[in-house]
């Protein structure tokens, strides 16, 4: 029952959303609600504003030119629903606490050590003072999470860009998995793995949500029947589909 | 058809790279054969021993000692003052000018790279002219303005690649630090110059070279014959490439000719020295950041 209780509240409440590029409208009165420890999946056919959808969600879209949303972006970070879309929000606090992972590989100029330990780097001052084997701790448990530890633990000084297309998928998992983000966002994270890999994110997900609300973008169909809880289809910059 | 094109262009395009590397070591040989025989402490130092020179406790008048320390003045003033408002006039161009702004600035910037030293040299002269008439008797070609002139000169390297290598940088890359929570100065810092450091570097190499070998610039600034070693900024000073040039034009037999070539072949040595430091430099710095050698 406290189980049914937890699954249920909700996590993200958009209300009335329009999201454009200039004078391109990509997406036009979205509003639905999202539940806490969910698997969300978004469907729609190419260029239906799926990546833009998650870009709201972690509040990226002012750093891109000509980009505006407007409406209501309301995410329960533990304290009270707060709207994210308003004038003044904390970017990059909102930015820590919904961890986004991209559609390709990103890693950055860095060790692979560098990359994971990155978003610590950027806490405010007083949080970030930990010591050198706390920062080891967390950078490897972020590394276990996203099943890359085993391959990497012995190189971890290693140029990150020299990992394989789905180590480096797994490394950008790990790193936003580092600060332990109460929301996940994932565009289409398994687009460029082969089918082990697949199944372990696939694996890695259903076990995050025990404590995390996830969004994911995918084309696949089969990945989104064997772990979405619910869907979302967007289509012609509308939401066309929403349930179960 | 398409299958001899590729051929062509292959041939084409691996023979006009043979051809740079015969004509660069074609010059280095050269260099080296007619200036390897004068290499030696008394080129460098003349009758003064090594010790005293170096410790400026007696002058070298008839050695490059004086030509060498005047060139890497020049060298370190120059990019002293290009490096630092080269670097941040890229950074703004790429990152944070309005469009019609980065228009404006990027013409005047591609302006002042096509003028020809010699125009540069004789604005530098009419600085000196000006400041002379200023303030009579104190301001005279010196240093400081050979420096100012040769800054304005290679700044246009510097902001172009700085700006160049930022631009070229993918726009996802540009988004992953953001998306974790990074600033804007924090993503510049930590991931965009460390992702584009070597274009960066290259441009920077580029104005050394230019720094170390002009010699109109400094003709009309600030460059004699026999200043000795440099010890003011407001004094004359000599260097290796106006040496060069005036030895060249000017020489009384095949002994004075062939120091100038053991000239180039020092200034060489400089130039590849100055080019190496900057690859430490790069790799010091990336590895401070994270980025693996």
């Amino acid at each position: 029952m406290e189980t049914k209780n937890r699954e249920s509240r909700t996590k993200i409440k958009i209300r009335d959303l329009w999201f454009s590029y200039g004078k391109r409208s990509i997406l036009e009165n979205i509003s639905l609600d999202i539940p806490a420890h969910t698997i969300t999946s978004v469907t729609g056919p190419s260029g239906q504003g799926k990546s833009s959808f998650l870009m709201v969600l972690n509040r990226l879209w002012p750093e891109i030119d000509g980009a505006r949303a407007r409406g209501e972006v309301n995410i329960d970070f533990g304290d009270g629903f707060e709207d994210i879309n308003r004038s003044g929000a904390d970017l990059a606090r909102i930015r820590r606490r919904v961890g986004m992972v991209f559609q390709a590989p990103d890693p950055l100029p860095m060790s692979i050590f560098q990359n994971v330990a990155f978003p610590l780097k950027l806490l405010p001052k007083t949080r970030r003072k930990i010591s050198r084997d706390a920062l080891f701790s967390k950078v490897a448990s972020a590394l276990k999470q996203a099943f890359l530890w085993e391959e990497v633990k012995d190189r971890l000084d290693d140029d990150a860009a020299l990992l394989s297309g789905g180590q480096q998928q797994r490394l950008c998992i790990a790193r936003a998995l580092v600060l332990n983000p109460g929301i996940l966002l994932l565009d289409e994270p398994t687009s460029s793995l082969d089918e082990d890999a697949v199944h372990r994110v696939e694996q890695l997900l259903l076990e995050l949500k025990k404590d995390k609300t996830i969004i994911l973008v995918s084309h696949y169909t089969d990945q989104v029947k064997r772990i979405a809880d619910q869907g979302l289809v967007l289509r012609n910059r509308r939401l066309v589909g929403h349930g179960s | 058809m398409s299958d001899i094109r590729d051929r062509v262009m292959a041939v084409y395009c691996t023979g006009a790279a043979l051809v740079l590397v015969t004509g660069l070591f074609t010059i280095i040989g050269f260099l080296v054969i007619r200036g390897y025989g004068v290499l030696d402490a008394t080129l460098v130092f003349g009758d003064v021993p090594v010790v005293d020179a170096l410790l400026l406790k007696r002058q070298v008048f008839n050695g490059l000692f004086p030509a060498i320390t005047g060139t890497l003045a020049l060298i370190i003033l120059a990019m002293g003052l290009a490096l630092p408002l080269g670097l941040a006039s890229g950074i703004y161009l790429a990152e944070y000018a309005g469009r019609r702004t980065k228009w404006i600035f990027s013409l005047m910037v591609d302006i002042l790279a096509g003028i020809p030293s010699i125009v540069v040299g004789l604005f530098g002269f009419s600085i000196t002219v000006f400041l002379h008439n200023v303030f009579p008797g104190r301001i005279f070609p010196c240093l400081m303005i050979s420096g100012v002139a040769l800054a304005f000169l290679v700044l246009p390297y510097i902001i172009k690649t700085t700006q160049a290598a930022l631009e070229a940088i993918p726009g996802a890359t540009r988004l992953t630090a953001l998306s974790l929570g990074a600033s804007g100065l924090e993503n510049l810092v930590y991931v965009l110059i460390p992702t584009c450091l070597s274009d960066i570097v290259a441009g920077v190499v580029l104005a050394i070279g230019r720094c170390a070998e002009d010699t109109a610039v400094i003709m009309l600034t600030g460059v004699v014959a026999t200043a000795g070693v440099p010890t003011s900024l407001f004094a004359g000073f000599q260097a290796l490439p106006f040496y060069i040039y005036y030895t060249a034009s000017e020489y009384a037999g095949p002994s004075e000719l062939n120091s100038a070539y053991g000239a180039a072949l020092i200034l060489l040595g400089i130039c590849t020295g100055l080019f190496v430091l900057a690859h430490w430099i790069r790799l010091r710095v990336g590895r401070r950041m994270g980025i693996p050698g």
